[in-house]
C-alpha cells in the first residue's frame, strides 16, 4: 500500500482534530463522538488510528500526572 | 591665552599619550579575546571529531534513481533527517520545519546554499518511487535516499540512528520507531550539531548561520 500523500495526511489530521475536539468537549465520552470516530477511522490508515489513539491516551495521562489524579 | 601655549601643548600631549596607551590596551585585550575564541572553537571541533559521528561513508540511491555517496555531498553544508514515508505526523512536521530552515537561510545571500537530505529508515517500503512521491511535498532541493536494507542500516549506524519497525497489522502496515533528529554536517563531512523536536525553525536557522560564519574563520 502506498503511503498517504500530503492531501490525505491533512484529511486524516483534520478528522483526528475534530474527534479530539469532540472528546475534549464531551469529557472523553466516546459515545457522544461516534460520528467523529467513524470519520477518523475512515480517513486514516489503521496504523495511524492506533498510533493517534495511543498518543491521546499518553497526553491525557501526562495531564493527570501534572494536575493530580483527584482533580477534575 | 595664546593658542599653542606651553600649557595647551602639555595637555594635548598628555591626552594623546593617554589615548594611545588606552588604545594599545584595548588592542591587546581584543587580540587575546579573539585568540581565546579561536581556541574554544577548535576545542569544540576536536570534541565533535572524537564523538566521530558521520565519519563513515554511505552509498545510497536517491529518489531519481541516481547512486549517491557521502563524497558527493562534500563541499556542501548538509541538513540530514532520518524517517519514513508512512510516518503519521512527526516526519512530515520535521521535514516541513527543515524546509522552512532552508528557505530562511536561502534568503541570506552571504550564505552558501544548504543541502537538505532525507534518508529512509524503512527501505522495505520506501523505494525510489515512494521517496519521489514523498519529497515533492517539501523543499524542492530535498533529496530522498534509500537502498538495500544493509546500505540503509550502514548509513544509520554512522549517525547512531535508532530504528525499529513495529508489528505489521492485517494490511501489512507498520510504524517504524526511530531517532528524531536533524543533523548538521559541514562541507568536509564533519558532524557539527543536531536539533531535536523542541528546536524551532528559527532557532535551527540561527544555529546553522552561526556555524557557517564560524567555520569560515577556523
Amino acid at each position: 500500500m502506498t503511503a498517504p500523500n500530503s492531501a490525505e495526511r491533512k484529511t486524516c489530521w483534520d478528522a483526528r482534530d475534530h474527534l479530539w475536539k469532540c472528546l475534549d468537549d464531551n469529557d472523553d465520552n466516546a459515545a457522544s463522538c461516534q460520528r467523529f470516530q467513524s470519520e477518523f477511522e475512515a480517513k486514516c490508515p489503521a496504523q495511524w488510528v492506533k498510533y493517534f489513539t495511543k498518543r491521546r491516551d499518553f497526553l491525557k495521562y501526562k495531564i493527570i500526572q501534572i494536575r493530580g489524579p483527584h482533580q477534575k | 591665552m595664546v593658542p599653542g601655549s606651553p600649557k595647551d601643548l602639555k595637555l594635548r600631549t598628555r591626552l594623546l599619550v593617554t589615548l594611545l596607551f588606552g588604545g594599545g590596551l584595548l588592542g591587546v585585550w581584543w587580540f587575546v579575546h579573539s585568540e581565546k575564541q579561536q581556541k574554544l572553537r577548535q576545542q569544540r571541533v576536536e570534541q565533535l571529531r572524537q564523538v566521530a559521528l558521520g565519519q563513515g561513508t554511505f552509498s545510497l540511491m536517491d529518489h531519481t534513481g541516481c547512486r549517491r555517496t557521502k563524497r558527493d555531498f562534500l563541499g556542501n553544508w548538509v541538513l540530514l533527517y532520518f524517517g519514513f514515508t508512512h510516518c503519521p505526523d512527526i516526519c512530515p512536521e520535521e521535514l516541513e520545519k527543515l524546509s522552512t530552515v532552508v528557505v530562511t537561510l536561502d534568503r541570506d545571500a552571504s550564505l552558501p546554499p544548504v543541502q537538505p537530505l532525507f534518508i529512509t529508515v524503512d527501505p522495505e517500503r520506501d523505494d525510489e518511487a515512494a521517496l519521489a512521491r514523498y519529497v515533492k511535498d517539501f523543499h524542492p532541493r530535498l533529496i530522498g535516499l534509500t537502498g538495500t536494507v544493509e546500505e540503509v542500516k550502514h548509513a544509520g549506524r554512522d549517525y547512531r540512528v535508532y530504528a525499529s519497525a513495529g508489528p505489521k497489522d492485517e494490511d501489512g502496515d507498520y510504524i517504524v520507531d526511530h531517532t528524531i533528529l536533524i543533523y548538521l554536517v559541514s562541507p568536509d563531512g564533519l558532524f557539527l550539531d543536531y536539533y531535536n523536536r523542541m528546536k524551532s525553525a528559527e532557532q535551527i536557522a540561527d544555529s546553522v548561520r552561526k556555524h557557517i560564519k564560524n567555520y569560515a574563520t577556523l
